[in-house]
């Protein structure tokens, strides 16, 4: 095991030194290429990233994750200034998909609602009201509507659950496995969803195998393979706060769970989650954004009950919106009374 | 049952009690409103009574979304119409998301056309949609739920080309309508310009009204004397954000102070809402 920690060092080193999108700095030039990152939208640009390169380009001609566009602006570092989008092919197939879900959700109830769900279910946030995002950042809640690990671990053991119902285990975990994919790709191919179906595809794959896996091996080995793959990722904030709040659940949320036994509270579980994992993730947040919410473990030990069930709702609604519309927006209406309470607990916080 | 059915089937009627609880708390009230939301430079004014809802305009951006939400309840989702006064990015731009947010039934606009990147989406957007649409002139009367808008303005547009029209000041075929429910009206005027507001004070009865929607975000080029002397509103508001034009102009409000108004902003105040039950009124 400890030679293969060491080739794969090697091999991340080699990989991230050799990160160089070599960019004529000054020069007007035109880079073509797929939207992998979900575009940011705010009240009067769009954030998108493409190739290496950050612009801020117009609200409209609209850009979406999945488009193939053209783009045209002046670099300088790894930015694109007065950035001009030339060309757009809409993505087709999975992105077409993740579209139409989106808007059954849209049509079922009002902002922020809405956004929640989609961000809970599709990492997709870029219908999110700015204020709100504030809030959420404030309150240190945020990371449930961006694309998580936790999202791939509950959309894989799911399938494993219901599948196992009908087929032998092992097949069951090979269409989980192909399910969580496709998942990850439907919700904007991120590095921590990626992270998380790695790591899942190696704790199955290695008890299809019958091989004892422990998390640990499995996050630094996902985590290894990513790095060696997308050398660029290593500076993705996404990546980072998954694998550190991942490593500290690994190394911590048992034994908090053990010390909060006595507690007399009734999510005491979330409770323990969360306080593991700011562990590591405390400081990276505040390193990179200065501040961090001394009650944020509190606030998300009320809201994290809600996560599942608005899954689930939002996720029933996806599948039966996508053959009978009017019934998805109604099956959205479900989870009104979870986002009722996420919400105002936000803003009560923040 | 098994036990676990059980449990579900509990879980399930318990969301739709709560469910049920919310809707009754947030059943609206009877009176109207005329909400002119804060969405930074442009214009949205939302009209609501009960579970009937107006949209004059979206604004630039898609701040309109959360104006909406907060005004309407969670359970009601359509629109009974949306007013485009024209085409321009700052009135335009947030009605793309409102037809994506929302479904409306009537949308209701001129035959003043914007080849612009935004006006052909939102074009597209209601072309998909299920809404009818209505093109307007000078001389009709809309009417929902009880609460009349005249058309006032534009007349007849004149003929030419969509290339030629491409090129026209829009700002002068904004949609002007007065709107009335029991004693209050008010004058909602778009963007237009100072000779469409002598027009309007000339050729239309907008004598002493209730409220006064600005023309164009209280742009130099907006208000008349002629039109303030006509409408004599009690209340003026001003739909504006932080802006390079130098809105609102300090002869708009100058004109304004000297009238016995009470001027109301988006950018100082946020949304600017007032109701009224169809005899008195009141600023919330």
């Amino acid at each position: 095991m400890k030679v293969l920690y060491v080739i794969f060092v090697a091999l991340i080193i080699v990989r991230v030194g050799s990160i160089n999108y070599s960019y004529p700095e000054g020069a007007r030039i035109r880079i073509q290429g797929r939207v992998l990152t979900e575009p940011v939208v705010y009240e009067r640009a769009r954030y998108i990233k493409l190739k290496g390169l950050k612009a801020y380009v117009e609200l409209f001609p609209e850009v979406n994750y999945g488009d193939s566009i053209t783009l045209e602006g002046d670099v300088e570092g790894d930015k694109l200034k007065n950035a001009k989008v030339v060309e757009i092919d809409s993505g087709g197939g999975l992105y077409f998909v993740r579209q139409k879900i989106v808007a059954i959700y849209k049509k079922a109830l009002p902002e922020p609602h809405v956004s929640l769900i989609s961000g809970i279910v599709l990492g997709s946030k870029s219908g999110l009201p700015p204020d709100f995002w504030e809030s959420l950042k404030t309150t240190g809640t945020a990371h449930v509507v961006v694309a998580s690990g936790m999202n791939v671990t509950f959309v894989t053991s799911f399938l494993v659950n219901t599948l196992v119902n009908f087929i032998k285990r092992q097949k069951a975990i090979v269409l989980a496995l192909a399910g969580a994919w496709v998942y990850v790709v439907l919700s904007g191919f991120d590095a921590p969803l990626v992270r998380a179906a790695i790591m899942g595809s190696i704790a199955f794959g290695a008890q299809g195998l019958g091989r004892v896996s422990t998390a640990l091996h499995a996050l630094l080995v996902s985590g290894s393979l990513m790095l060696i793959v997308f050398p660029e990722w290593i500076y993705d904030l996404g990546f980072i706060l998954s694998f550190v709040a991942t490593l500290s659940l690994i190394l911590f949320e048992a034994k908090i769970a053990t010390m909060l036994q006595r507690l007399p509270f009734l999510f005491k579980k979330d409770l323990a989650t969360t306080l593991a994992a700011q562990i590591g993730v405390t400081p990276i947040l505040f390193i990179y954004f200065g501040n961090f919410n001394l009650l944020s473990p509190f606030i998300n030990s009320l809201i994290l009950w809600t996560i599942p069930p608005i899954m689930v709702v939002g996720a029933a609604a996806a599948l039966i919106g996508l053959v009978v519309p009017a019934l998805g927006e109604f099956v959205v209406f479900l989870a009104y009374p979870f986002t009722f309470w996420f919400v105002s607990v936000v803003n009560i916080f923040s | 049952m098994s036990k676990k059915a059980w449990l579900y089937l509990i879980s399930f009627l318990t969301v739709i009690a709560i469910l049920s609880w919310l809707v009754v708390i947030s059943l609206p009230k009877p009176n109207l409103r005329v909400i002119a939301c804060d969405v930074g430079q442009g214009d949205a004014i939302l009209i609501t009574k009960a579970d009937l809802q107006i949209l004059v305009d979206g604004g630039p951006g898609n701040k309109v979304i959360s104006c909406l939400s907060r005004y309407m309840p969670f359970w009601d989702r359509t629109i009974e119409a949306v007013v485009s006064t024209h085409p321009d990015a700052d009135h335009s731009t947030g009605l793309v998301q409102v037809f994506r947010n929302y479904s409306v039934t009537h949308f209701v606009t001129t035959e003043i056309n914007r080849e612009t990147d935004v006006y052909s989406t939102l074009k597209k957007e209601v072309g998909e949609s299920k809404a009818q649409i209505h093109f307007v002139e000078k001389g009709e009367r809309l009417i929902y739920g009880g609460i009349y808008f005249d058309v006032l303005h534009p007349g007849q547009i004149p003929p030419a080309s969509e290339t030629e029209r491409a090129s026209f000041k829009t700002n002068n075929y904004s949609i002007v309508m007065k709107m009335g429910y029991g004693d209050f009206d008010a004058l909602l005027t778009g963007d237009i310009e100072d000779k469409v507001s002598d027009l309007i004070a000339d050729t239309s009865n907008v004598n002493n009204l209730v409220y006064l929607k600005v023309p164009h975000h209280g742009s130099k080029n907006g208000l008349s004397q002629k039109l303030l002397d006509e409408v004599r509103p009690q209340v003026a508001v001003i739909s504006l954000g932080k802006n390079s034009f130098g809105h609102p102009h300090e002869e708009v409000l100058k004109l304004l102070s000297n009238s016995d108004t009470k001027i109301l902003r988006t950018d100082q105040i946020g949304d600017v809402v007032v109701e009224t039950n169809g005899s008195t009124w009141w600023i919330k």
